[in-house]
């Protein structure tokens, strides 16, 4: 099946094979592995990415589906070979321990943030319920995320 | 996993592949994905809704409303419809899963499913929800409580799906919407009680206490017929009824029935109360 869909900024029009999760798509056809699969089955969020501004779980996307879609990969957020907001914020709070969880963490903070760039504790809690981390207790990564909303609304003028 | 995948854009189109062998609808993922991937479905064919055209609406039709099959849960927790004259399908929405679930899942999705403890099932019932069912012969009608036959198992045979689900609007009822889960909206419930309430009327239904969500009845009209010499003990006694639980994975029956009966005590101070605050 011929599909279309822009990823991380770049245009795709190719044949696909159908009964293809998105995540193995990305792993395993192109080499994307900073997304990660812990379940399989929608309940740990390591494998979340961003498809038309909205988080989700890419272990639960068929690849078609993704036809006429923009999606947004971890990879997707460092410009020239430097890391994006959310991502500095992340490393300079000390939200990341064995980082399994970090890039999903990360792309659900960001569909938060594109839309809310002043979210509360309670709005970045909701945002990253569907987010397991093992190591962390998650307060750092509420940390992290607030920091990161600060320096949006800095550069963003506010 | 191997099965070809079709993505129709006409409702004829998406008709004439579900007649075929072994086709299963691919509407948010969410249940069907999981499915797949633990053998419990082997499809031959994805009927993809992604390039339907329409059934992708919520519309106010003055008393009730309508929801397209295509619309998901976000969409419906950001409709300004919804939370005005449906705050008991809102309270229950919010209840599903994650963000990520709720941007993918749909409500058709929910109720098709058929899950004792699926959560809009529990408004939908309270709501006297029906779905428009749509097949090469036409249209059919049917009531979300007629259409759930057990876990899992609904009135839709081959050939048919469901365009859109029709539910009254509830704004003069009170709404509560009750869920011990074990991990804060990841988890299907261990129970839940939802209900609509007025001084003379309520309307109850329970979830994962039985094969498929349940409405007491004898509890509701006894609460209508003694409106004068209520007594909540005979009540709730009556509300048990209908609850018969299981032991899973996720919790006993014992605990169950005992979660339950707490709900439904706890649902009427809440009214008498008027507010969440109460408890
Ligand atoms: C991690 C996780 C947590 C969850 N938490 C909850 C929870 O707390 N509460 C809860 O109630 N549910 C929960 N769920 C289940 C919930 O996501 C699903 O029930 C969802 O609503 C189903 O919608 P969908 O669009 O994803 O359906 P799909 O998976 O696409 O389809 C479900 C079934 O319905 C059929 N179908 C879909 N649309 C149609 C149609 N229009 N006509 C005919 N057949 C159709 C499909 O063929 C399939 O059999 C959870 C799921 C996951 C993975
Ligand atoms: S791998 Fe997708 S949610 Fe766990
Ligand atoms: S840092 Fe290890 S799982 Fe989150």
């Amino acid at each position: 099946m011929k599909i279309s869909f822009t990823l991380n900024n770049e245009r795709f029009s190719i044949d696909v094979i159908e009964d293809m999760r998105l995540l193995d798509f990305l792993r395993d056809e192109l080499g994307l592995t900073g997304t990660k699969e812990g379940c399989g089955e929608g309940e740990c969020g390591a494998c979340t990415v961003i498809i038309d501004g909205k988080a989700v779980n890419s272990c639960l996307v068929l690849l078609p589906e993704i036809d006429g879609s923009e999606v947004t990969t971890i990879e997707g957020l460092s410009k020239d070979g430097e890391l994006d907001t959310i991502q500095k914020a992340f490393v300079d709070q000390g939200a990341v321990q064995c980082g399994f969880c970090t890039p999903g963490m990360i792309m659900s903070a960001k569909a938060l943030l594109d839309k809310n760039d002043s979210p509360s504790d309670e709005e970045i809690m909701e945002a990253i319920e569907g987010n397991l981390c093992r190591c962390t207790g998650y307060y750092k990564i509420v940390q992290a995320i607030k920091a990161a909303a600060e320096n949006l609304r800095n550069t963003n003028g506010k | 996993m191997s099965f070809d995948v079709q993505m129709p854009t006409s409702e004829e189109g998406l008709v004439s592949l579900l007649s075929k062998e072994s086709s299963h609808i691919l509407a948010g993922g969410t249940d069907l994905l999981v499915k797949i991937r633990l053998k419990r479905v082997i499809p031959k064919t994805i009927v993809s809704l992604r390039h339907l055209k329409g059934l992708d609406r919520i519309e106010d039709l003055g008393d009730k409303m309508r929801v397209g099959c295509r619309v998901t849960i976000s969409e419906l927790l950001n409709s300004e419809i919804i939370s005005r004259h449906a705050r008991i399908l809102q309270m229950a929405l919010r209840q599903i899963g994650s963000p990520q679930i709720r941007n993918r899942a749909t409500l058709a999705g929910n109720i098709i499913n058929a899950s004792p403890a699926g959560d809009s099932i529990v408004a939908m019932v309270l709501s006297n929800a029906s779905l428009s069912i749509g097949s090469a012969n036409g249209e059919r009608y049917e009531r979300v409580v007629d259409f759930i036959r057990g876990p899992g198992v609904t009135t839709l045979s081959r050939g048919e799906f469901v365009k859109s689900i029709t539910f009254e609007k509830t704004d003069v009822l009170f709404p509560q919407f009750h869920k011990v889960g074990q991990r804060n909206s990841m988890a299907i419930s261990v129970a839940s009680v939802g209900s609509l309430t007025s001084e003379s009327e309520i309307r109850l239904a329970f979830g994962s206490v039985a094969p498929t969500v349940v409405v007491p009845i004898d509890a509701c009209e006894y609460y209508s017929a003694e409106i004068d010499s209520f007594d909540e003990e005979r009540f709730v006694e009556l509300a048990m009824k209908c609850v018969t639980p299981i032991d899973d994975v996720r919790a006993t029956a014992w605990y169950r029935t005992t979660v339950v009966r707490n709900l439904i005590h706890r649902t009427l101070k809440v009214w008498r109360k008027k507010g969440y605050n109460a408890v």
